[in-house]
C-alpha cells in the first residue's frame, strides 16, 4: 500500500509532493530493497534513487552545469546508475551548447546509492552525476569528467565510454 | 575473477562480498564487509585501528618482508593461459601458505620470548606478597619457612641421661 502510494506521488507532477515523496520512497526502499538499505537509523545517510526533483551535477562540456531530474525513464521508483533521465537545465556556463530551462535526456554516470554487479559485489560513487545525450542517445558535449562505470556498456552507451578518463 | 584486498583491514574479498567504492578521483576503495566500511566513512585511519593489518604490520605485531610475499604481489600483465603452469600452480599455493605459516609462527614465538621470565618473576612476587591468603598467618607462624624443607636434627640420648642426676 505504502508502495503504490509512493510510485503514484512520483508519477504525480506535483512540487508538494517532491519533498515528502522522497522521505517515503527512502522507508519504502527499506522494506523492498534486499541490496543494502536495510535499516533507517538516523545517523546513517540514506542512499536512494534519482528520482523528480533531485539535481545531479553534469560531467560533461556540453554547457549545462546542474541538471534536475523531471522523469526517470524506467524505474518505478527512480533511476539509478547507467539509467537514462529526462531533466531540465537549471545551471549552466554563459556560452555552451545547452542553455538554462532547456529540457534534455542525460545518462546517470555517478550514483550515490550503491548498484549490484553480476559477480554479486557493489558500486557506489561519491554524488549523483550525468552526462546529457540527445533522444538516440549520443552524447551532447565531447568531454566526460571523473570515473565512468563499467555498467555503460551493457546499456549501449559505448560512446560515453570511449569519452571517459577513467573505467571504474 | 579476481581475489581483491579490503582496503581498510586487509583481508581478501571474496567474489559476492564487499561494497566498492568510486572516489571522485577515481581511487577504488574495497571493503570486505560493512564494518570496514563503517569505519572508512567515520574516516579513521587503520594504522590507528588495533585489528587491522596496517596497524599490526605498523607496530611489528605481524611479519613483514618476506620472500612469501612476493607471490601474492598484484600483477597486472594477463598471463596466457598454459595448462602445465596452471597445475604447477595449484600444487604450489598449499605449500606456500605452509611456509607462510610457519614463518608467521616463529616470528610470533621470537615476540613473545621474554614473556616466560617474566612470568615467573610475577608469580614469585605474588607468592610472597600474598601467601597469607592462602594459608592462615597462624599456621605460618608455627612453621615459618613452609618452603624449606625440614631439616631433622639428630639429638644425642646420651646428654640428657647426664643431666638428670644434676637436676635431681
Amino acid at each position: 500500500m505504502a508502495a503504490s502510494f509512493a510510485s503514484k506521488c512520483s508519477r504525480v507532477g506535483h512540487s508538494l509532493f517532491g519533498g515528502l515523496g522522497n522521505s517515503l520512497s527512502g522507508l519504502v526502499t527499506t522494506s523492498q530493497e534486499i541490496i543494502c538499505n536495510k535499516f533507517l537509523s538516523q545517523q546513517q545517510q540514506q542512499r536512494s534513487f534519482i528520482q523528480m526533483r533531485t539535481v545531479l551535477k553534469v560531467v560533461d562540456n556540453s554547457g549545462a552545469k546542474k541538471v534536475m531530474c523531471i522523469q526517470p525513464l524506467k524505474g518505478r521508483k527512480g533511476a539509478r546508475l547507467g539509467d537514462t533521465i529526462i531533466a531540465s537545465v537549471k545551471e549552466a556556463h554563459p556560452n555552451g551548447k545547452v542553455k538554462k530551462g532547456k529540457v534534455v535526456y542525460g545518462v546517470v554516470m555517478r550514483a550515490a546509492m550503491q548498484k549490484g554487479r553480476c559477480d554479486g559485489s557493489e558500486v557506489k560513487f561519491d554524488d549523483n552525476a550525468v552526462v546529457l545525450v540527445d533522444k538516440q542517445g549520443q552524447p551532447i558535449g565531447t568531454r566526460v569528467f571523473g570515473p565512468v562505470p563499467h555498467e555503460l556498456r551493457m546499456k549501449k552507451h559505448v560512446k560515453i565510454l570511449t569519452l571517459a578518463g577513467h573505467i571504474a | 575473477m579476481r581475489l581483491e584486498k579490503c582496503w581498510f583491514c586487509s583481508s581478501t574479498v571474496y567474489p559476492g562480498h564487499g561494497i566498492q567504492f568510486v572516489r571522485n578521483d577515481a581511487k577504488i576503495f574495497r571493503f570486505c564487509r560493512s564494518k570496514c566500511h563503517k569505519n572508512f566513512k567515520m574516516k579513521r585511519n587503520p594504522r590507528k585501528v588495533k585489528w587491522t593489518k596496517a596497524y599490526r604490520r605498523l607496530h611489528g605485531k605481524d611479519m613483514t618482508q618476506d620472500s612469501t610475499f612476493e607471490f601474492e604481489r598484484k600483477r597486472n600483465r594477463p598471463e596466457r593461459y598454459d595448462r602445465n603452469l596452471a597445475e604447477d600452480v595449484l600444487k604450489a599455493i598449499p605449500k606456500i601458505d605452509k611456509i607462510r605459516v610457519r614463518r608467521e609462527e616463529k616470528h610470533h614465538k621470537n615476540r613473545m620470548k621474554g614473556n616466560k621470565a617474566k612470568l615467573l618473576k610475577e608469580a614469585a612476587r605474588e607468592l610472597e606478597q600474598g601467601i597469607n591468603l592462602v594459608k592462615p598467618p597462624s599456621v605460618l607462624q608455627k612453621d615459618p619457612s613452609l618452603t624449606l624443607p625440614q631439616i631433622k636434627v639428630l639429638v644425642p640420648q646420651q646428654q640428657t641421661e647426664e643431666n638428670r642426676p644434676m637436676e635431681e
